[in-house]
């Protein structure tokens, strides 16, 4: 995955408003899919990220010059999902990790539904931190390192939140597969 | 990583990640309103010092307000006199202090980047850690977490690093950057975490002279 010149980053730090102009156009789109994968609307995510860029211009004086920019935009993308997610959880029950969603089992009836569309609605069903970390690493292509030191979680741990992550995907998606393909 | 990729990704996995890999075209509208909402920000948003100033200044204070006031004063105080007790104090690990006089002679004075506000004072940061570091600097919010802006110096040959900067009166946030590389929080000031980047970072509470 590519990433951003490191000298545009210093030049935005800096206060240069074209830099940071060439961020949001080189960043939105994948900060937008990482949202939208998280949240499961594209209204919330949209907010999200610009929550995001916000929040990026305003602490870029803390951002350590020879720091890369990747993980350190995409801890306050995860920080800004999570508190998205929280803020919707007052809105509906949590979905715990085994059980299947009502969309879910929805989903598997109507088996023309579209791959995409029946994974989004799997991915939905975990929790979401098994989600976030199955994203980072596997359609954000982050390293583990790179996700550990961006949420604080151990490198064991986060292993084992994307092995969970795909142990159910495979269990469900196979079940699609099977009844549907 | 290579490992990791085999064991966890198979074909089904591959498809799933593909399918969710899609990414949306550029949105020139989403830029301008993201940039909408930086540009407003500079304009109306004050910073926190502004708006502990003029809490500060607030000519009415609550109970709960005059409790939080009590305990600033309070932690400033300890902090204050922790430092002057601790820079003769050889055991001590590092000291944050405001000095009453311009520092001098061993003691270098550097100009942080608020130095030019008449409001900014000198503290004077002393860190008796690292002592096989070959360089150790002072990055904070007010030299804009610039590795280059306050390097500490050693007062002699197997002294403390310290270093003076300038700062406005209110509360910052600052680490140790020793050898360039590694980040870390002072061990004598409170303690706080950098929530954008993680780590511990330290408090440093400033009040005007």
């Amino acid at each position: 995955m590519s990433e951003i010149d490191p000298a545009v980053a210093i030049r935005a730090k800096r206060g240069e408003e074209q830099a940071f102009i060439e961020i949001v156009e080189f960043y939105y789109p994948r900060c937008l899919r990482f949202a939208r994968n998280m949240l499961g609307s594209e209204q919330d995510a949209e907010e999200a990220v610009q929550d995001t860029f916000v929040r990026v211009h305003d602490s870029f004086p803390r951002f350590r010059e020879d720091a890369r920019f990747d993980p350190w935009l995409f801890r306050i993308l995860a920080n800004r999902c999570r508190t998205s997610l929280a803020r919707s959880r007052r809105h509906r029950s949590m979905i715990e990790y085994g059980e299947v969603p009502l969309s879910a089992a929805a989903a598997e009836e109507d088996f023309g539904a579209d791959w995409a569309e029946e994974v989004r609605v799997v991915l939905e069903s975990l929790p979401a931190e098994q989600r976030e970390a199955f994203l980072l690493r596997h359609v954000e292509d982050l390293s583990y390192e790179d996700i550990a030191a961006m949420t604080g979680v151990g490198l064991s741990a986060l292993r084992m939140r994307v092995k969970r992550a795909c142990d159910a995907l495979r269990v469900r998606l196979t079940k699609v597969e099977q009844h549907g393909r | 990583m290579a490992g990791d990729r085999m064991e966890e990704r198979d074909e089904l996995i591959e498809r799933a990640s593909s399918a969710l890999r899609t990414l949306s075209p550029a949105n020139p509208l989403a830029t301008a309103r993201i940039m909408a909402a930086v540009r407003a920000r500079r304009v109306q948003a004050p910073s926190r010092l502004t708006v502990v100033l003029e809490w500060m200044q607030e000519p009415t204070l609550s109970l709960a307000s005059a409790g939080l006031l009590a305990a600033a004063a309070l932690v400033i105080g300890f902090v204050t006199r922790g430092a002057i007790s601790a820079i003769n104090d050889s055991s001590a690990e590092s000291v944050v202090s405001q000095p009453s006089a311009p520092p001098s002679g061993a003691v270098p004075v550097l100009m942080a980047a608020a130095h030019n506000d008449v409001r900014a004072v000198p503290v004077q940061i002393a860190f008796f850690e690292a002592r096989d570091a070959k360089q150790v600097s002072v990055v904070g919010d007010f030299n804009s977490w610039d590795g280059s802006a306050s390097p500490m110096q050693r007062l002699g040959a197997d002294g403390p690093w310290t270093v003076t900067v300038f700062a406005k009166p209110g509360r910052h946030v600052y680490a140790l950057l020793v050898d360039g590389t590694t980040l870390v929080a002072d061990p004598r000031a409170p303690r706080t975490r950098d929530l954008d980047y993680g780590g511990d970072a330290s408090v440093l509470m400033v009040v005007s002279p």
